[in-house]
């Protein structure tokens, strides 16, 4: 049996895809208007464009419906103070001031179609949309400055259409795609370290248990019935309410209550070597207990423990989706659960905006399937009587 | 008979022992928080006195010993206080909001686990056959689907493409006039809930109902009672599904807990006024009183849970008792 097979090959992918995630650039900023659909959803909606002008003038068509929105952001040096200057927006028509430009040498322009100074300079209503209005012809379209000394001009038009991306946007304006790509760190992240606490915790109090029994024993189990009995996701709720909704809390209080499972197999393996004849020659032979423990019991113990491991990170995996989801998570951390809040609370059902819901959803899923996957796999390794069973 | 009571004994001092993990967690998690209890209910500008005055009428000038006995004191009694969010009695609140939760969780525990054991004894009747794989199949997807995103995938078709169910709440706004109207509207709004709990909950009880019967199957027993000649139904239903019944119905039980902790996140989907959502709006609006009582109720109601868990094992297992003597 091959260890490479399509779940550890698909978590390999992933963990690389979660490496380069720094690559992404900051994802929590907005890229387009809120709500677009992704691109190949929408095919009345031209493609959104992204032009820049570096002489005076840019020319483009337009050949599809109004867009939302359009921006145009920049710089447009004079050589010299002029008297009469502006920047204009010819369409197949009309031609639309959008700016005056005259009397400043320097000129910083910021110009977005939902402003309402704009709508004002145009004549316009403050609740007519802009871009309806310029772009309701089909055809030339030029950006371009008029003025009576020469300009340098350094101007960038972002048209937007509804469309965005290959996931579209949040109702922020956030590429979900990109949102999608850094969430995938964050459930590993979590998953992994929540799992790598627990099992070690559970390992050691388990060996401890296991081995020394008595009262360690007794009281240690009485504490794993504890934690076991306490409703995990209500305590979770309690906690990261309480405590604080980063990370690494989030981590570490999933690792608190996760543990028992692990403690418990470890206990059972340990109490059954306890009294091995081969351990018990150790003893006769006069090696001390850590020896033991290191050398003889942990090693037992790993296939168990790493088909402990794999099949608990799905756990913790939805547990923190679970609290982003009901909003207990950080909201700068572009994690799935979140992506899942965010989608529910800013109304992504009143806008029928699905491809908020079905990235993050289906990440979840498929990270899950692919760790009980190989968890199931470890499970074989370490009890070859399961694979039997499963063949018959 | 000794060796019975002590066991009982032992069952109820650690049921006693995880309601004192959850009281102190209650009475000293929130006491970590930062900032002054009192300064959600006091303005600034209120005199030194007025706040030492208030502190006392909370009991909060006491030694934190003697505020954690008359917590425990008054936690048992089922005096919870006053909610900082709404000013009204935490148990008012709570009242309120019970029959919801139990309307939701109890028909959904029910029908999934109805549902899940027959499937699971159909599955493991028809070994490699369609229902098995089918149960295998479901059985993973509820282990790995996230259940607010199912939920949310089920509201998005079922009440937004096609509005055939609510989108929330749990009764419409005004609520209707009569009690048949009031009884399908209710049940209207919460079809879609328990659905999707029963969508969620069903695989894994019918992969666990498969694994006994399977195991159950392969004993001699049936094997005998096959050769006495009894008709399949019997040896099915009479013989090996008896047999596998007491862990299925210790898991019945078991599983309470998980369902009452999916309540916050069906709750919180559905929007519908329950314990769930009351425990998580409470925790994000520092409302310390509501939500520690929130909590310790789901905490007791596990508790019971385990213990009924317990007792019910007795009965329906019959070598139980005996086990305990020798």
């Amino acid at each position: 049996m091959s260890f490479w097979r399509l779940d550890t090959l698909f978590l390999a992918f992933l963990s690389l895809l979660a490496l380069l995630t720094p690559l992404l650039g900051p994802v929590n900023e907005a890229v387009a208007p809120p709500f677009c659909k992704p691109l190949w959803l929408d095919h009345e909606s031209g493609k959104p464009l992204s032009l820049n002008a570096k002489d005076n003038s840019l020319s483009f068509t337009w050949e599809s419906k109004p867009p939302k929105t359009f921006s145009v952001k920049g710089t447009v040096t004079f050589e010299d103070v002029p008297k009469s200057a502006s920047l204009l927006l010819a369409g197949p028509s009309k031609t639309y001031k959008l700016v005056d430009l005259a009397g400043y040498r320097n000129f910083d322009v910021d110009i977005d179609s939902r402003d309402v100074p704009l709508k004002l300079f145009l004549g316009l209503s403050p609740f007519v949309d802009v871009s309806s209005v310029i772009f309701s012809e089909r055809g030339a379209y030029s950006l371009f400055i008029a003025s009576d000394v020469k300009a340098h001009v350094d101007l960038n038009l972002n048209i937007y259409t509804g469309k965005w991306g290959i996931f579209g946007t949040d109702q922020r304006g956030r590429d979900v795609f990109r949102l999608t790509l850094a969430g995938i760190r964050i459930s590993l992240l979590v998953g992994i370290f929540a799992t790598l606490i627990a099992s070690t915790l559970g390992m050691g109090l388990g060996l401890f248990a296991g081995y020394l029994g008595g009262l360690a024993d007794s009281s240690i189990m009485r504490g794993v019935d504890v934690l076991l009995a306490i409703p995990t996701l209500p305590i979770l709720v309690v906690i990261s309410g309480v405590w604080g909704r980063g990370l690494w809390q989030i981590v570490f209080v999933l690792s608190i209550f996760s543990w028992m499972g692990t403690a418990r197999v470890v206990r059972s393996l340990t109490l059954s070597l306890r009294e091995a004849p081969y351990v018990e020659g150790l003893r006769a032979l006069g090696a001390p207990t850590g020896y033991i423990l290191a050398r003889h019991f942990i090693p037992e113990a790993m296939p168990l423990l790493l088909a402990q491991m794999a099949l608990g990170v799905p756990g913790a995996i939805l547990a923190e989706a679970g609290l982003s989801f009901l909003g207990l998570s950080d909201p700068l951390m572009p994690s799935w659960g979140r992506m899942l809040h965010e989608a529910q609370v800013f109304g992504a059902f009143t806008s029928g905006a699905w491809w908020l819901i079905f990235p993050p959803g289906l990440g979840i899923a498929s990270i899950c399937l692919a760790f009980i996957s190989v968890g199931r796999r470890f499970e074989e390794m370490a009890d070859p009587r399961l694979r039997e069973m499963a063949e018959r | 008979m000794n060796t019975l009571n002590n066991y009982w004994l032992r069952r109820v001092l650690s049921s006693l022992l995880v309601i004192a993990v959850v009281l102190s967690l209650n009475f000293f998690l929130f006491r970590l928080m930062p900032g002054d209890p009192t300064g959600s209910l006091l303005d600034p500008r209120f005199s030194p006195e007025a706040k030492q005055e208030l502190l006392k009428s909370y009991g909060l000038d006491k030694p934190l010993s003697q505020q954690f006995f008359m917590y425990v004191k008054q936690m048992l009694a089922f005096r919870f206080g006053i909610s900082f969010m709404s000013q009204r009695p935490v148990w008012q609140e709570l009242a309120e909001r019970l029959p919801n939760t139990l309307l939701l969780l109890f028909p959904a525990l029910l029908l999934s686990a109805v549902l899940g054991t027959l499937l699971g004894v159909a599955a493991a009747k028809g070994r490699g056959r369609l229902t098995e794989k089918a149960v295998l199949l479901s059985g993973a997807i509820s282990f790995s689907f996230p259940s607010f995103f199912v939920q949310l995938v089920l509201l998005l078709l079922l009440a937004h493409a096609f509005p055939i169910f609510p989108l929330r709440g749990s009764l419409s706004v005004p609520p209707p006039t009569g009690f048949w109207n009031l009884v399908v509207d209710r049940a209207w709004h919460m079809a879609l809930p328990i659905a999707s709990l029963v969508l969620l909950g069903f695989g894994s009880w019918a992969l666990y109902v498969r694994n006994l019967m399977v195991k159950v199957l392969g004993e001699d027993f049936i094997l005998l009672a096959r050769a006495k000649g009894l008709r399949e139904n019997e040896v099915l239903w009479g013989h090996a599904f008896r047999t596998a019944l007491p862990p299925i119905v210790t898991i019945f039980f078991l599983s309470l807990p998980g369902v009452i902790s999916g309540a916050v996140i069906t709750e919180t989907v559905f929007s519908l006024h329950g314990i769930g959502k009351f425990l998580l709006d409470s925790v994000l609006g520092h409302d310390y009183p509501a939500a520690g009582a929130a909590f310790y109720l789901m905490s007791l109601v596990t508790v019971i849970c385990n213990l009924l868990a317990d007792v019910v094992y007795t009965f329906v297992d019959p070598r139980i008792s005996f086990r305990r003597l020798r």
